[in-house]
Parts: structure tokens; sequence; C-alpha cells
């Protein structure tokens, strides 16, 4: 087997999760309680007319598989169809929220990323130390502290009490986005940061502890040189724990606009739950996912093919 | 050694030292009981709060006339909310939904886990191809936002968001079991037993699973950790939990209209979460470390997002 | 270059429990010193001290001088880089942990050489040159580890030791991982290596009789401390310390059978400060004050090469005039303890024997595992009858492991047969007559379970009608005390765990033990203690045994018959004595060359009274 059917294998394995998920998404329309027509409606009214008229519009006396087949395809294009809250095209509502989100999201993933990794890597270096067990302790804390929990908490201590930062609100682009998305972003870097000091500080020790990096130190390398010796060892799970850190982010992140009433997909999607909007539910659940699921899968594949043994086992199976 | 014996093996295993009493001294230097200690403490709290009925009965009162007043208002500690019920009284009776429901997710996922996590490293062959891909899958999906959106539009309430977090959290453990049991499969004192004509469920029982259990206690007290933010969350969203109900996330939400006039009606409630879920953090991962027998690798990765 | 080192009284602690007591050592310019010591006597840690490798929270004082410039224990890590690599290197025991798996070898080889900015191709010239300086040739450079052979990686770990261009070179275990073959061409190269380099070497190893083959002076370590120091020929053949002299006694010879292995009881302490010698309470000479006054390395004879830390023996050699140690040479073997090697008095097991039934019979054994390119077993047949004891010899890939999982029903061959008590296999499930005792006694039983709890299981099986044991009989068997049935594994030693796995194996009365490489893992004093208990068994139960080892000076001690085992096939068989004393066979005669000490046999052997 060559390292092309070795990646062919992979591929098919996400192109399956993808199916089960878009099947499952799309089976939420019927797993919503209630007749199907009137949640289509939503708050119009139910006459003769409009049911006949929705039954048109969403196909639904077409079989169950043909239908998930047409609203399938038509995600695939882009089209996801109607709100039923707002009658505007979903796609376009999602347009105007997906920056906020993406905004939101990256800031919180570089807080994260940035400030976590290298905390983990020192906590591994001076295990047993006081600075690791403080930061091991602030992690554990940190994994436990729900984003809006934090939110809610810096809210009112740097928004209310301080006055520093603002309440609600995305701002006006640039500089006053980026004042307004501080708190929100902060929350949740704290929780996905201590989840990738976790993930760092483990994959460290287990290097540190590795002959090969005794090996180098005994022969003399410098500090910063057997440093990169393990880190890149301990690149490869930390790197693959991606998905982790992406599903993390993701759900914090409609947790934590919900908190600061931020205009973004999170919100939007916690919205349409609430009024049963499902063509919208429908369609930012599959987005996110399908993102998490690609990154996760491509992260990994290419984290794995980095590492020649992987390699070899493949071409020798 | 099984398998095909390549010129790259060992003639021999490599020798290995008496465990190191060097080791073993460096690592009992390190321990921090205080910290374990107050966990152990709170979490008691917690317990008598979620079983004794005292705390339930008056703290739904809503007094509308009242409506927010701050802490430090006499008869209030903590204030009151929008519908002038007292903080206290409600934080504390919240502490029965912030709990319940994640013990029984965790309880569902280790049972389920155990199940067929046994079966499938048990099994192997086509059982546990069946397995394998059903919790590759699960686990590549986004546990929390699932969490949101089935719960959401499915509705149903408190324990229908139980049972979801149930089905989303119990791949880890199955994942967890299935590797354990096949990592000990092919170890001598399982061979042993083998050669001993001892039957199969019996070794799996009897010797097998005792070396799961503690992996699967180390997952049980992180599963809770982990359903309690997820639960509260959803909570907070207004998902689960009925409006006018005693619980944590619910609080949150109320609590946010009013921060300015009574901040301790959102920010208690929020410690409170945080307060929980760290001290059973704490104690699970004390408990990982005691329960090291060399398996405890298999603990990390079990956890969803 | 002077690479004088000298240690004096190097402690080693961790917080307040004592790993060294106190080590003092020399070791000259350009010479090999050897450093024995079974598990547990604190070598590794000591070569951890004088490279400053020590882990967190431990800590090292005392004296330590290179070449005459004091160097600090305690110092900063950058202190230390400027020892480590350009004076002092450390070679690992395991060749297959110590290079980087993600790198190339080439690149691993150049980490530590000197030099600036250098082109590509002068760069890889001085890699072909490193590679060719350690016998590997050019394009291993482009290799990752884990494509080449045990041997071959050790030759490239070796190979970035020496890029700094070391003084001194300390190699711990360096041929412990393995196959003997390929031990003895590591050796050879070191000692190639230090010749042409001019570099002082230090050995770390558990084999006494490798470090006198291949060391000019030993150090004996025991529970933290150097028990004896002198030339290495000089201690091998006449030891002073009881322990260095009891070490010896335990290695089998590879020459001769013993009816008995010498042995003493009990193994290695744990390190402590408490007054007196820590061999103490295992030394046949011990005196009361040896556990109460303080010993000290002292010196033997007045040659001034030999130093001893004994009271006892330190006194009765009170310095004589004369040229070589006062101690007496140990005889090759207690002459009276052989067993008369002559053909009539053997065991009668020969084929022509047909009284005896045949306890296993194995035809035409054929086994190839999915994926592999060659057989594992290649159409082997063998017979063990009641009582007897037949030993399968074999380095790794020879299809030692497999013929013994296919006995014992743990894999089913291909093709042939495997018939006990001339029932069909597979053996298991199905009547325990064939147990068997694995060789790593940390996997051999299961953490959880405790002692007692495992014995009766294993007890409850035995058929009806056999002689069924109760857990304090069977402890008693393996001479464990009766109180060890409430422990766990993890509380006993490696030899008492192992001592557990043969109780486990006799629980269920079989009439044939199979002993895959049981005693490969344990230090040479508990080895011996192992095989002792073995052969008492063998001869109160009546038990059978198929014995299986790599090592040829084992199988002497407890086999009768023997099969050499090759890339799955018989090479040769006959009765041990026979096929070890006169091999036919090129292969056989090959590992019987590689033994440690057997160029040294016809040298040392003498004729049994």
């Amino acid at each position: 087997m060559s390292v092309l059917a070795f990646v062919g294998r992979r591929v098919a394995a996400l192109a399956a999760m993808l199916v089960v998920l878009s099947f499952l998404v799309f089976a939420l329309l019927y797993l919503a309680p209630g007749d199907l027509v009137h949640s289509l409606l939503g708050a119009r009214a139910v006459t003769p007319q409009a049911e006949a008229a929705i039954r048109a519009q969403y196909h639904l006396d077409d079989p169950f598989w043909v239908q998930y087949l047409r609203w399938l395809g038509a995600a695939l294009h882009g089209d996801f169809g109607t709100s039923v809250r707002t009658g505007t095209p979903v796609a376009q509502m999602l347009e105007g929220r997906v920056g906020v989100t993406v905004t939101l999201a990256a800031i919180a993933g570089v807080l994260a990323v940035g400030v976590g990794v290298p905390l983990g890597v020192r906590a591994a270096r001076r295990r047993g130390s006081f600075e690791d067990r403080a930061i091991t302790s602030a992690s554990v804390v940190g994994v436990s502290a729900p984003g809006f929990a934090v939110g809610l908490v810096l809210l009112y201590v740097f928004a209310v009490m301080l006055g520093w930062f603002p309440l609600y609100g995305v701002g006006d682009g640039g500089l006053d986005r980026l004042w307004h998305l501080a708190l929100p972003a902060a929350a949740l870097a704290v929780g996905v940061g201590a989840l990738v000091v976790k993930v760092t500080r483990t994959a460290v020790l287990r290097e540190l502890d590795q002959d090969y990096v005794t090996f180098a130190r005994s022969r003399g390398l410098s500090g910063a040189r057997v440093l990169r010796l393990y880190l890149r060892g301990a690149a490869v799970p930390i790197v693959t724990s991606v998905g982790l850190v992406l599903a993390s982010l993701v759900g914090g992140s409609i947790l934590v606009e919900t908190t600061f009433a931020l205009p973004g997909l999170g919100v939007l999607l916690a919205d349409s739950i609430t009024f049963k909007d499902v063509p919208v539910v429908q369609a930012v659940t599959l987005l996110l996912a399908t993102f998490i699921g690609v990154t996760t899968a491509v992260v990994d594949l290419f984290a794995n093919l980095a590492d020649p043994r992987v390699r070899r086992a493949a071409v020798a199976r | 050694m099984s398998g095909a014996d390549v010129a790259t093996t060992t003639a021999r295993a490599p020798r290995r030292p008496e465990p190191s009493r060097a080791r073993r001294a460096v690592r009992a230097a390190r321990r921090v009981p205080g910290v374990v200690t107050a966990s152990v403490v709170v979490l008691a709290g917690v317990a008598v709060l979620v079983v004794l009925p005292l705390a339930h009965g008056s703290a739904l009162d809503q007094d509308i006339v009242l409506g927010t007043t701050p802490a430090g208002t006499p008869g209030h500690p903590l204030g009151t909310d929008a519908l002038g019920r007292d903080v206290l009284a409600l934080t504390l009776a919240g502490a029965r939904s912030a709990v319940l429901g994640p013990l029984v997710v965790a309880l569902g996922s280790m049972l389920l886990g155990a199940l067929l996590g046994t079966l499938a490293g048990y099994r192997e062959g086509a059982v546990d191809a069946v397995v394998s891909r059903y919790v590759d899958l699960t686990l590549a999906m986004p546990a929390l936002l699932l969490a949101i959106v089935v719960a959401g539009v499915v509705g149903g309430g408190y324990w229908v968001t139980v049972l979801v977090l149930v089905v989303l959290f119990s791949p880890g453990d199955v994942r967890l079991v299935r590797t354990a049991v096949l990592q000990q499969k092919h170890r001598p004192y399982i061979e042993a037993t083998r050669v001993l004509g001892l039957s199969g469920p019996r070794v799996m029982a009897r010797h097998v699973f005792p070396n799961v259990r503690p992996l699967l206690l180390t997952s049980f007290f992180l599963n809770i950790a982990y359903a309690i933010v997820a639960m509260s969350g959803l909570s907070f969203l207004g998902l689960g939990v009925s409006a006018g109900a005693a619980d944590w996330g619910r609080q949150l939400a109320d609590g946010r209209e009013i921060l300015y006039d009574n901040p301790a009606a959102s920010v208690v409630p929020g410690l409170a979460i945080i307060v929980v879920a760290t001290a059973v953090n704490v104690v699970g991962d004390w408990l990982s470390e005691r329960l090291d027998t060399g398996m405890s690798e298999l603990a990390e990765g079990s956890v969803p997002a | 270059m002077s690479a004088f080192v000298e240690v004096d009284d190097l402690r080693v602690t961790a917080g307040d429990a004592p790993i060294l007591p106190g080590v003092t050592l020399r070791v000259e310019a350009g010479t090999t010193l050897g450093i024995v010591g079974e598990s547990g006597s604190g070598k590794s840690m000591l070569v951890k001290a004088l490279t400053g490798l020590l882990p967190r929270g431990v800590t090292a004082t005392g004296s330590y001088r290179l070449g005459g410039t004091e160097v600090d224990l305690g110092g900063s890590d950058r202190a230390w880089r400027r020892i480590r690599g350009s004076r002092v290197v450390l070679v690992l025991q395991d060749p297959f942990t110590s290079l980087d798996p993600l790198r190339r070898c080439g690149t691993q080889i150049l980490d530590s050489a000197p030099g600036g900015r250098r082109s590509r191709a002068e760069r890889r010239a001085d890699v072909a040159r490193r590679l060719a300086e350690v016998g590997l040739p050019e394009h291993v450079a482009d290799q990752y580890p884990h494509e080449l052979s045990g041997g071959m990686r050790q030759r490239v770990a070796i190979a970035a030791a020496l890029a700094s261009e070391p003084e001194i070179l300390v190699a711990d275990e360096p041929t412990t991982a393995l196959d003997v073959t390929t031990q003895r061409s590591i050796l050879d190269l070191l000692a190639e290596l230090q010749a042409s380099r001019g570099m002082t070497l230090v050995l770390i190893t558990h084999d006494l009789r490798l470090a006198q083959e291949r060391c000019d002076d030993l150090a004996v370590m025991y529970a933290g401390t150097v028990v004896e120091t002198g030339p290495a020929d000089q201690v091998f053949t006449s030891p002073a310390h009881p322990y260095t002299r009891a070490l010896h006694d335990a290695i089998p010879p590879v020459d001769a059978r013993l009816d008995r292995m010498p042995t003493v009881a009990g193994s290695v302490p744990a390190a402590t400060d408490a007054p007196g010698c820590p061999f103490a309470p295992r030394c046949p000479l011990a005196q009361e004050r040896c556990s109460t006054d303080p010993v000290r390395l002292g010196p033997l004879g007045s040659a001034g090469e030999r130093e001893v830390a004994c009271l006892v023996v330190g006194e009765t050699v009170a310095g004589h005039p004369s040229t070589g140690p006062d101690v007496p040479p140990v005889e090759p073997a207690d002459a009276a303890s052989r067993s008369d090697t002559s053909a009539s008095e053997a065991p009668s097991v020969g084929p022509a024997d047909g009284a005896k039934p045949a306890l296993l019979r194995v035809d035409g054994l054929v086994k190839q595992f999915r994926g592999a390119t060659a057989r594992a077993l290649d159409g082997v047949s063998l017979e063990v009858r009641a009582g007897e004891s037949v030993g399968i010899v074999g380095e790794s890939g020879s299809g030692k492991t497999t013929l013994a999982r296919c006995v014992v029903g743990l894999e089913r061959p291909d093709e042939g047969s495997v018939r006990v008590l001339g029932r069909d296999g597979p053996v298991n499930p199905g009547p325990r007559d064939v147990q068997i005792v694995f060789q790593d006694p940390y996997s051999a039983l299961n953490p959880a379970l405790s002692i007692g709890a495992m014995l009766a299981e294993a007890a409850s099986v035995a058929p009806p009608g056999a002689h069924r044991r109760t857990v304090g009989e069977l402890l008693r068997l393996v001479g464990l005390p009766e109180h060890y049935a409430r422990r766990r594994p993890a509380r006993l030693s490696g030899g008492e765990r192992q001592r557990v796995a043969i109780a486990r194996a006799l629980a269920p009365a079989p009439r044939l033990l199979v002993c895959d490489e049981s005693v490969s893992a344990l230090d040479v004093s508990v080895q011996a203690q192992v095989l002792n208990l073995l052969a008492d068994l063998r001869d109160e139960l009546g038990l059978a045994l198929l014995f299986i080892s790599h090592d040829l000076a084992v199988v002497r001690q407890i086999t009768d018959r023997v099969h050499v085992m090759r890339s799955g096939r018989v090479v040769e068989s006959g009765p041990t004595e026979t096929v070890l004393a006169a091999p036919q066979h090129p292969y056989t005669r090959a590992l019987l060359a590689s033994v440690p000490g057997a160029v040294l046999v016809p040298v040392l052997q003498e004729e049994p009274a």
C-alpha cells in the first residue's frame, strides 16, 4: 500500500463522517416536536393554502431520502433555503455574521495557543516546581470555568465596575472592534487556553522522559537545541489536538457571543434554536461542524505524514 | 513476544531496574494535599445540598413587588434577582440541578463505555470494527455544538439533555476501555490465564477489568466536570431546564440584565459553577495520579470537547 | 590527552533518601574501567551524576576531578555543558530509543560536531567518515533510525557520541539489549575506537565476565557503594570481596555443568546511610562488627592496585610483600560440585531409549505470520519425555518463542502437530499438562491481583486426581514466605516475581513446564537461585522442562538435550554436553564463540578432580 492509499483511507473516513453529519442535521427537521408544517410556518397563519404552499416549497411529499439529497445538493451550492423567522434567504443571514465569529474565534485562538503552548512547555520543563503547580492549577480552573461564566465575571469587573471596556456590541471596525471583542476573546481564550496548556504539558513531559533527549543532553547540545528537538517530538500530539481546540472554540463562542450580545453566528444559532428556525439551525450547524471536521482531518493527516515512522508503516502495509 | 521475530527485535527484554527508589522519593515531594482536601470538602458540601430538601423550599418564592435588590439588603445577604428571589437561597438550591444531571451523564457514559468497550476489545473482529467506526465518527463531531443543537431543537428539558450528553460522552469511555482491554490481552499475565484454561468471561471480569477500573474512575470524575460545564452552558442558553427552576446557568442568563443593580445575582452562581467543576477536576486529577498502574496514558483523550 | 578521572566520596541523595552513600573511583587515562553491579546497585545513578544528568530533586555532592580540574557536581546546566560532549559523553543502553525517531541518522551524528558553518559537501564527507569509523556504509546517513537493526543503531549512536571528540566515553550497558553475536562486534568496535582515539572508556555492565574480558580495571558496586576495585583479571580470577566472589560463582560456566549453582540468599538491598557493610546480612564471612563498624575501601595486598571494602578480608590479607594479591584464586568451579561429564553418566535420554513415553511430540511445525517475509517456524520436530529437560537455543528471529507458544497453545501452527500425552493439540483450552513461565517478570503478574488470589485460582484448575496444592504449599515450593500471599506484585523484586510465576505455572500440577527465556531478564545472582529452584523442582516433582534460551551457559546447566534453532529450523540436536563441547554446525560454533569468556575458556579450564 502506498502513501496515497493511506491518505485515501483517511479521506474516505472524513467523507463518511460528513455524510452522517449532514444526514443528522437534515433529520433535525423531523426531530423537532410538533407538526412539521407548523414548524416551517413559524409565526405565520396556518391556512390550508399556506400549508399546501409549504408542502410544495419543501417538497414534503417526497420520500425522505429524496428530500435529503435535494437539501444536500442545494446546500453544496450555498443555498440553505429561507429563514422561517425572518423570511430572508439563510445564506444572506450568514454572510454578515461570519465575520464577527471568525474574528472572535481567531483572536481567542491565537491568544489561547500563543499563551497556552509556552506555558505548557514551561510547566513541563520545571516539573514539580512551584511554577509548574501554579500553571497546572490555573489550567485546571480554566478548564472547569465555562466561557460564559468567566465572560460574565470579566464583564462585571472590567465593564461595569471599572468601565474600561464596552458592555455590549461589536463596534465599528478596526480598533474599535478590537476593543469590543477584547473581553469576549479573553473569556473564550481562558477555557481553550487551559486545554492547550494541558495537552502541551502532557506531550512535552512525555518527550522529556525519552532517551533521545537524555542522549542529546549528554552530548553537550545547548539548551536551545535540545528544546527544539523535543518540541518537534511533542509537536505531533499537540497539533493533532487541533480538533479538540476548534470544537472548544466553536462551542465556547456560542456561549460567549450570547453573554456579550455580539451579532455573530453563535448568537444566530442560539436565537434560531429558541425560535425553532430549523433551516438556519441546519445551515449553521452543518457549516461549523464541516469546518471543524475537515480542518481536523487535514491537520491530522499532515501531522501523521510528517512522522517518518508512520510513512514507513503506511508503505510497508 | 508474538508476531514475526524480525531482525530488529531484541534478544531479550531490556533490563528493567527495580522501581527506582530515587524516582519515588522525588514524586512524593510534589503532592499538594491542601488543595485536594479543600476540593473534597467542597464536594461534600455539594452532596449535602443535593440531598437535603431544606434548601429548596423557599428558594423559588418570588416577590415581584420587591424586585431586584443589591447584596447586603437586610434579610437578603446576596440580594434578590429581578423576580425578587433571594440569590443565596436560589444558588444553594441550584446545586441539585448543577450536579445531579452530570452525575447521571458520567455514570451512563461509564456503563456504556464498559459494556461496549469490553465487547469490542474482547471479541475483536466485526464487532470491534462496528464499535470503533461508531466511536471514531462520534468523537470527530463537535460535542458541545451538537448538544446545543439537538437539545434545542428536540426540546424536552433537563433529562433529555442528559440523555444527549450520555450519547456524546460515551464514545470516549468506550475507546478508553477498548484500548485498555486490547493492550492487556497480549500481556503475559493474561496469556497465562489462557494457558491455565480459564474461560474468556472469567478472565475479563477477574483479570482484565480490575486494571481498567481505575481508568474508568478517573474518567468518571473528569466527565462529571465537563458535564457540569456543558449542562450549565445549555441552561444558560435557555435549553434544558425549565424557565422557573433553580439552576446556576439560568441564574447567569437572568442575572445578565440586572448586572448593574445586583451583580451578585449572576456572579455568585457563576463562581459556584467554577468552584464545583474545579473541585471535581482536582479530585479526578489526584485520583489519576494515585492509581497510576502504568496505564494512565489512556485516560487522556477520552473527554470530549 | 590526560583524562585522569578521580571521584572521591561521591554522594547522591533524593531529598533525605540516600541513593549512593559514597563512591570512590579512579580511572587512568586511555584505559577501560568496568563498573559492575546488579539491579539496584546504583550504577546508573552514578553515571548520571558523573555527566550532570540527574533528575530533578536528586543532588550529588563530593569531589569529582577530570584531568586535575575540579567539576562542580551541583553546577548549572550551562556549566555542565562545557563538560558534556567535549570531555565526557554518555552512550545509553537501548539503541531503539536513544536516537531521535524524526531525524535522519546523518543529521543526528553531526549534532555535536564542532566547527562553524560548513558546506553541504563538507558535512556529507564528515558524516561518511564518521560512519566508516564505526563500520557503517555511507547510505546510512540518509536513513531513519527505525529503518536500522539494533546493532546498526548502536553504531550510529556511538558515532554521534564521538562527534564532539570526547576524552571519556561512558557506555551504560551498551550491548545488553542486543543479540549475543552483535554484542561482540559492538564491544570490539568500542575497543578499536578507544585505541585509535586514545580515549578513556568506562563500561557499565551487570556481566562480570564481559567486564573482565573487555576492561583493564574493574569496580564492583553493591547497594550504592564500591566494594572492590582492581585490575580486571585479578578481580575476576581472585575476587576478594565476598560479594564479588558470590557474583563470580553465580555465573554459569559454559564449559561445564554444575549440580547446583552456588548462590547467596536474598537480593541487593536499598542504599542506606546506616553504618556497617551493606552486604553483611547475606555474607558468609560476616561477623558482628560488620553490621556496626564503618566500612571503607582500603588497600589490599601491597602492590597497591587493588582495594576492597571489607573488614574481614582486608584484615586477613594484611601487607604481604608479594607482587600479586594474596587472595586464593577461585577454582573455575568447585570440583566436587561438577557432575561427571562422561557419557554413561548423562541422564538417559538418547533417542534410542524408548522406555519412557513421549510427553510432548512436535512434528513438522510450520508457522508464518501475516505480513512476514519469512517463516517463523519452518518444519520443526522434537520430543520431550517425562522427567526430561530439553533445551532450545537460538537468537532472536530463530523462532524459539513461536515454538514455545505453539506448544502451550497460544499460537496455532499452519502445518504440523503438537501432541501432549498422545492427545492432539492445540493443547489449550484443554488438559493443563503443559504450563509456561514467561521471560519478563514485570509483566508476568497481574498488578491488580494479590499473589494469593492468583495462585488459588491457578490451583483450582488442577485436573481431578492431581495433587492440588494450597497457596501456602506453592509459595513454600518456590522458596517464598507464606505471608507473601497477601502482597501485590508491585512489592516484589524481579526474582521474587519470577518465583511466583513459576508457582502459578506449577499450581495446576502440569507434567511439562515451558520456560521461555525465564531467567534472561534476571540478575546473574538471582538467575542462579532460580536455576537451582528449577532443578530442584524437576527432581522433586519429576517435572519435564522445555527450556528456551539464547544463553548457552544457562542451557548447559539445566538441560539434558538441546536443539539449536536458526531462522525457524533446527540446525543441530543432541545431548547438551556433546553439542556444547564439540559443536558440529558452524552456527552453533559461532554462538559458542560469542559467549563472553569463551575465548578464555581453554586458558582457565582445569581438569576436574
